[in-house]
């Protein structure tokens, strides 16, 4: 393992008003392993992964992406300024993200919504942009829709294409909000497919789920949150095999019927 | 029919002055053109200013939005050629005049701008949070989202309700005569001066008016549903 994990997360808090969502939540990522975050809905799995690329501003605690804090550098009295848009939008492009809902960009198409950030924030040319997207779209077996728009595509492909123009950034982790949570359950097996090739190639993941299966095979480690905190973690044996955590053991027993 | 009610009726003395009349209504296209720009241009600053976080600028918008889509378009005309030029002058100490066509298009693109800004707001608004959030994963910055994800689509949603306002800002531009803009409606006014014809000639326009309106707006409508179609299948 190297010595500077991928992601790092530092006491990382967060309120809605009164409302404490995450109450101190620390962990690492290691280049090239999957994390997976489970969790009953409302325990800040959600918040927690829209924190790490600062699509909600923590209210405290650090994000480290391969050592460099999201929040800003701290200063020399002690106070972290927060960083100009500009250098969190540079941040964001190593980090992948899919989301519960796909939102893909219904006016452009399946090409259209992979080239795009690649065209616009990388500065690609055209041409490379394409190749690029053509690449990404293989990998989720998808090269045949590129001229589509998303409106024709079922809720599987969509989600797919969401992972496609995740990858086109070419992002040194991805991070999965519930990407099979809106799906039908027959559409939710060709996501978990692409995802596990995903993990078997080394891509380094956080995903936020439900689908205890790909959290127990395809992952190094498991989270299990509760109210806003991590209750228990450890590999996935030991997790589902002997949780220490009464709730965790709970969950998993209502989950696993 | 009686001879004198198909004499009266008869449109060749329209026909007669067709060259003229048409020049009248190419005014009518400009004036539609350059207030329709005015009001796009304007509006979407007024829409933008009404969705901003900070809440001295949606006043600001809220009340661009209120002083002008309140303000009858007669008014406005009248108003903007005899008043504005005075006020203005008052305040720089020198004598103003707008030309009748540019007082036209700023009076007409204001009061259109009321109206647009309403249908880009309400457009703007009903972008689902989670496009601009992808757009802010992939890192991108507020401006290429706003260009690239929000407005397109906007535009899109907005196309039904804006063909109906530029119907009307359309209608609207025959009540420039007013002011002395040679359009259509000035010209069938010079024209039944002369002739003493009102009949032919002021019905003659109503009917090139309803069917340049018929006409454009029904391919214009056609046109933007089969885009509109291709992304909301």
């Amino acid at each position: 393992m190297d010595a500077v994990p991928a992601i790092r997360v530092v006491d990382l808090r967060k309120s809605f008003g009164a409302l404490e969502v995450l109450r101190g939540v620390s962990f690492d990522v290691h280049r090239g392993s999957v994390v997976s975050m489970i969790g009953a809905s409302g325990s800040g799995k959600s918040t927690l992964l829209r924190c790490i690329n600062r699509l909600e501003r923590p209210s405290a605690g650090e994000v480290f992406i391969d050592g460099e804090p999201m929040g800003g550098p701290v200063t020399a009295s002690g106070e972290r300024k927060e960083r100009p848009l500009k250098d969190i939008n540079r941040m964001r492009r190593d980090l992948g993200m899919v989301f519960q809902q796909f939102n893909l960009w219904p006016h452009m198409t399946v090409i259209g919504n992979v080239i795009e950030a690649p065209l616009r924030v990388r500065r690609m040319s055209r041409k490379d942009a394409i190749q690029l997207a053509e690449e990404c779209l293989a990998r989720v077996h998808l090269s045949e829709k590129g001229k589509e728009y998303p409106a024709r595509l079922s809720g599987g492909q969509m989600q797919r294409v969401a992972i496609a123009r995740a990858l086109a950034m070419q992002p040194k982790a991805m991070l999965f909000d519930e990407p099979t949570s809106s799906l039908d359950p027959e559409l939710t097996d060709e996501v978990l497919t692409v995802m596990r090739e995903l993990a078997a190639d080394g891509t380094t993941m956080i995903v936020v789920t439900h689908e205890m299966a790909f959290a127990r095979d395809a992952s190094d480690r498991v989270l299990f949150l509760h109210n806003g905190q991590i209750e228990e973690e450890g590999p996935p044996d030991q997790v589902f095999g002997q949780p220490r955590s009464e709730r965790c053991r709970q969950f998993l027993s209502k989950k696993l019927q | 029919m009686s001879e004198a009610l198909i004499d009266a009726l008869n449109p060749a003395l329209f026909w007669e002055y067709r060259l003229v009349l048409l020049r009248g209504l190419a005014f009518n296209a400009y004036v539609f053109f350059a207030a329709a720009t005015v009001a796009l241009v304007v509006g979407l600053a007024a829409a933008l200013l009404r969705v901003n976080r900070a809440w001295p600028f949606r006043m600001l918008g809220t009340l661009h939005v209120e002083v002008f889509r309140n303000a009858p378009d007669y008014i406005m005309v009248i108003w903007v050629h005899f008043v504005l030029p005075l006020l203005l002058g008052k305040l720089i100490g020198q004598r103003i005049e707008f030309s009748p066509f540019v007082s036209a298009v700023i009076a007409l693109g204001f009061v259109y701008s009321g109206y647009f800004a309403e249908t880009f707001r309400a457009g703007i608004q009903s972008i689902p949070q989670g496009h601009l959030d992808a757009g802010r994963a992939c890192g991108m910055g507020e401006t290429a989202i706003l260009w690239r994800i929000v407005l397109p689509q906007v535009v899109r949603r907005m196309l039904p309700e804006a063909v109906n306002q530029f119907v009307s800002l359309f209608k609207a531009t025959t009540i420039v005569s007013l002011i002395a803009v040679p359009d259509l409606m000035y010209q069938v006014s010079m024209v039944t001066q002369q002739e003493m014809r009102p009949l032919p000639l002021y019905t003659g326009a109503a009917v090139t008016y309803f069917v340049v309106i018929y006409v454009v707006a029904g391919s214009v409508r056609g046109l933007s549903e089969r885009w509109r179609n291709k992304i909301y299948a």
